[in-house]
């Protein structure tokens, strides 16, 4: 038993610290690239850290008890999956209420994690919109008619989401720059990496020009939200002066990318961080920093997109195999037997 | 399998009683992919919005709404499978 919780102990000390890589792709003199490789959390994705934060902050106020507690979210992906592997750890049960259009990849993932999975179709019902917002409505009605079993993070509102990035991501890359840091870009979904790390890296210097990628309307591009066609959330809407500028990129410019990044920077790269990375690439920066450092988060990796890929005419499925393959940075992962 | 009143033999109950919309309608969906086709499900629910969703749903969804029942503090449906 003890030999359990010290593995599942130095799973959960392995979230955050994750590497600062240079895009050579982009990087020119006085003009450095670089990508925060998030993937390297033990669960796959930038969300370990909001997860792991949240539930440990319910701890702490006494929220969660174990072996008697269940946590239930709404998710369509990442933190489905960050949660699952998160709560099991720590010995809760968990309960993940996602679209039924949501990929089969992530939803085997997350079963195989040990979460009990409710579908929810659009239909269900009339007053809220579509997708997600169906699972939040479900998630919400089954945990306030059981508040002693239930407890709902709620990422959108939760500040312990600000705070894992307050206290762990902006830390990490300011250290990681040597506080030389110019320009920051990642893409919004509930607001807690973009306003947690800003708050942070804005403290060291005010200077820090912060800027928010979103995706055209009616996108492809799974975790981020475009604030035309989605409400923003309560946690972004606290804090949203902190951003100094916004760039839109569309689903063709995200995805015609994705090769250019496996090619050059040997990455298979997610959707969404095939958009931070063409951000980045597109955005005009001011003349007036004669040498910048361009941060962007790499929020996951390219693993869980084959089917998008192969859709979208990126890949071939043996062509996906291939770059998965050949990809450097796809690290081993706490639900991964092999590396990759 | 349990006789209603009107003579309908009713195949499961479903009790949504204490549970806010739209788990009703929810566990109402789990609970007819388990049954056979022509199979009857009862459901009672006191969600006052119970009334319109659960009625709507059905009949979106190519189910049949039998009866649908006022009681003192709660609804009751019954609810023929229909695909």
């Amino acid at each position: 038993m003890n030999k359990i919780i010290n593995q599942q102990n130095d799973l959960l000390n392995k979230i955050g610290n994750t590497p600062l890589i240079e895009l050579e792709s982009l990087s020119k003199p006085n003009e450095s690239y670089f990508a925060k490789l998030e993937n390297h959390n033990p669960y796959g994705s930038i969300k370990d850290r909001a997860a792991y934060w949240m539930i440990i902050e319910a701890e702490k106020n006494g929220i969660l008890k174990k072996n008697h507690s269940i946590i239930i979210e709404p998710t369509s992906g990442k933190t489905g999956i960050a949660l699952t592997g998160i709560a099991k750890s720590l010995g809760y049960g968990i309960e993940i209420v996602i679209p039924e259009k949501a990929s089969n990849e992530t939803k085997n993932i997350i079963k195989s994690l040990g979460a009990k999975i409710y579908e929810t179709t659009d239909d269900l019902c009339p007053k809220v919109g579509s997708g997600t917002d169906q699972s939040i409505a479900l998630a919400t009605s089954i945990a306030s008619s059981r508040p002693k079993i239930y407890y709902s993070p709620n990422q959108y509102s939760n500040e312990a989401n600000f705070f894992g990035h307050y206290n762990g991501t902006g830390p990490e890359i300011w250290k990681q720059t040597n506080g030389d840091i110019t320009h920051f870009f990642t893409g919004v979904g509930t607001g807690g990496t973009i306003t947690g790390v800003s708050t942070f890296i804005k403290e060291k210097n005010p200077k820090i020009k912060i800027i928010a990628v979103q995706p055209q309307i009616n996108h492809l591009i799974q975790g981020l939200r475009n604030f035309e066609e989605s409400a923003k959330p309560e946690l972004f809407i606290k804090r949203e002066k902190i951003v100094d500028d916004w760039i839109t990129i569309t689903n063709d410019e995200a995805f015609s990318v994705v090769k250019t990044i496996l090619n050059k920077d040997k990455m298979l790269v997610s959707p969404s961080s095939a958009t931070v990375y063409a951000a980045m690439q597109k955005y005009n920066f001011d003349s007036d920093i004669d040498t910048k450092c361009i941060v962007g988060i790499f929020a996951d990796d390219g693993r869980k997109f084959k089917s998008i890929y192969v859709n979208q005419n990126i890949f071939t499925q043996s062509e996906f195999d291939y770059a998965l393959k050949k990809s450097k940075y796809i690290p081993k992962l706490a639900y991964t037997k092999n590396d990759a | 399998m349990v006789s209603d009143k009107l003579n309908i033999d009713v195949s499961e109950i479903l009790d949504a009683r204490g549970l806010y919309c739209p788990e009703p309608v929810f566990r109402t969906k789990i609970a007819l992919e388990k049954l056979q086709l022509g199979n009857v499900l009862k459901i009672l629910a006191d969600d006052p919005a119970a009334d319109d969703d659960i009625s709507r749903w059905v009949d979106r969804n190519g189910h049949i709404l039998l009866q649908k029942n006022q009681k003192n503090n709660y609804f009751e449906f019954l609810v023929q499978k229909g695909k």
